[in-house]
């Protein structure tokens, strides 16, 4: 019984911290950029996936012009990016030059029979139901449409993660070690003198519970 | 320009954080250390607790003014050069 809530609970946080980090990380596109456009949008519910205007602007308005870039994949699928500032604010690209990347995307705009071939770098995910973009980053001229790129950018930051985390970890060790440990050792010899009332507390509790569990046993025809 | 105020605000505050927490980490390190070269240090058998508590004193000062306690700074430093290292990327190149 608690093992699969346990399960089920690191299951959902890995889940959770996988989306965060796939929505977060940057990825490439190789495509060929069929439009450019702005469109007047009022961001609502789905405002957590959209970002901020564009930094040094009013930060309160809620419907505001958003950039947009239409693009389609070698294989005839389509995709739509949002270009907007992603300022000072999360997920921390630092980014102000969208209108910049507007005008470098414009200019590689191709055709079908005269194909020039970007990548686009982007977060976020397309989720066409709650109308949700991928924010363009930048956007950068390659060979063809078959070149793959290295995500550099990716390595970098899951190795510093999982090096944090390793850091965090020995951390709490040493703190463990060094600081309740001997606290806790120390209490344990005081503990020793009412040892006989905790030994009948925890005796009862186990009863309790123990019960409990054993009739929870016979719902699963497995003998405890 | 609310915002670039909130992030260094934040920022600092974060930053702050982790700087004292690996320091304190850091300083546990040493003294362990310390401690496990004292104690297996056979030449040392039997010496006085006074001696020893000198000796990890010493030691802990040494630490206090060396290279490895002004390194934690970098703590400061690295996410700053990566911030400036990212606005350019994204915004100048």
């Amino acid at each position: 019984m608690w093992r699969y809530i346990k399960w089920g609970f690191r299951i959902t946080l890995l889940l959770i911290v996988a989306g965060f980090l796939h929505y977060t990380l940057p990825q490439h596109d190789i495509v060929r950029i069929t439009n450019t456009y702005n469109r007047l949008t009022t961001v609502g519910e789905n405002w957590i996936f959209y970002s901020a205007p564009d930094t040094g602007t009013a930060e309160s308005t809620t419907t505001r012009d958003i950039r947009f870039i239409e693009a389609v994949f070698p294989d005839e699928t389509v995709s739509v990016y949002r270009n907007e500032d992603t300022g000072w604010i999360w997920p921390p690209y630092f980014k102000y030059d969208s209108s910049n990347l507007q005008a470098e995307a414009t200019n590689s705009k191709s055709t079908k029979e005269a194909p020039e071939w970007v990548s686009v770098t982007h977060y976020g995910w397309r989720f066409p139901l709650f109308s949700i973009y991928p924010n363009a980053v930048a956007v950068k001229s390659v060979a063809g449409p078959d070149v793959s790129i290295v995500p550099w950018v990716n390595i970098v930051v899951l190795t510093l993660l999982a090096l944090g985390l390793f850091m965090l970890r020995r951390m709490w060790m040493q703190f463990r070690e060094r600081a309740i440990d001997p606290v806790v050792a120390s209490a344990g010899e005081a503990w020793d003198d009412v040892d006989a009332t905790a030994d009948a507390a925890r005796d009862r509790a186990k009863g309790v519970f123990g019960r409990f569990m054993a009739w929870f046993g016979t719902w699963r025809g497995k003998g405890r | 320009m609310i915002a670039i105020i909130r992030l260094l605000v934040f920022g600092f505050i974060a930053l702050s954080v982790v700087y004292i927490l690996v320091s304190i980490y850091s300083r546990s390190v040493r003294r362990e250390k310390l401690e496990k070269a004292w104690d297996t240090d056979p030449a040392r058998e039997g010496a006085a607790t006074a001696d020893r508590d000198a000796y990890i004193k010493a030691g802990m000062t040494a630490y206090e003014k060396g290279l490895r306690k002004r390194l934690i700074w970098l703590v400061y430093v690295i996410p700053m050069a990566v911030v400036m290292t990212t606005v350019y990327l994204v915004n100048y190149q």
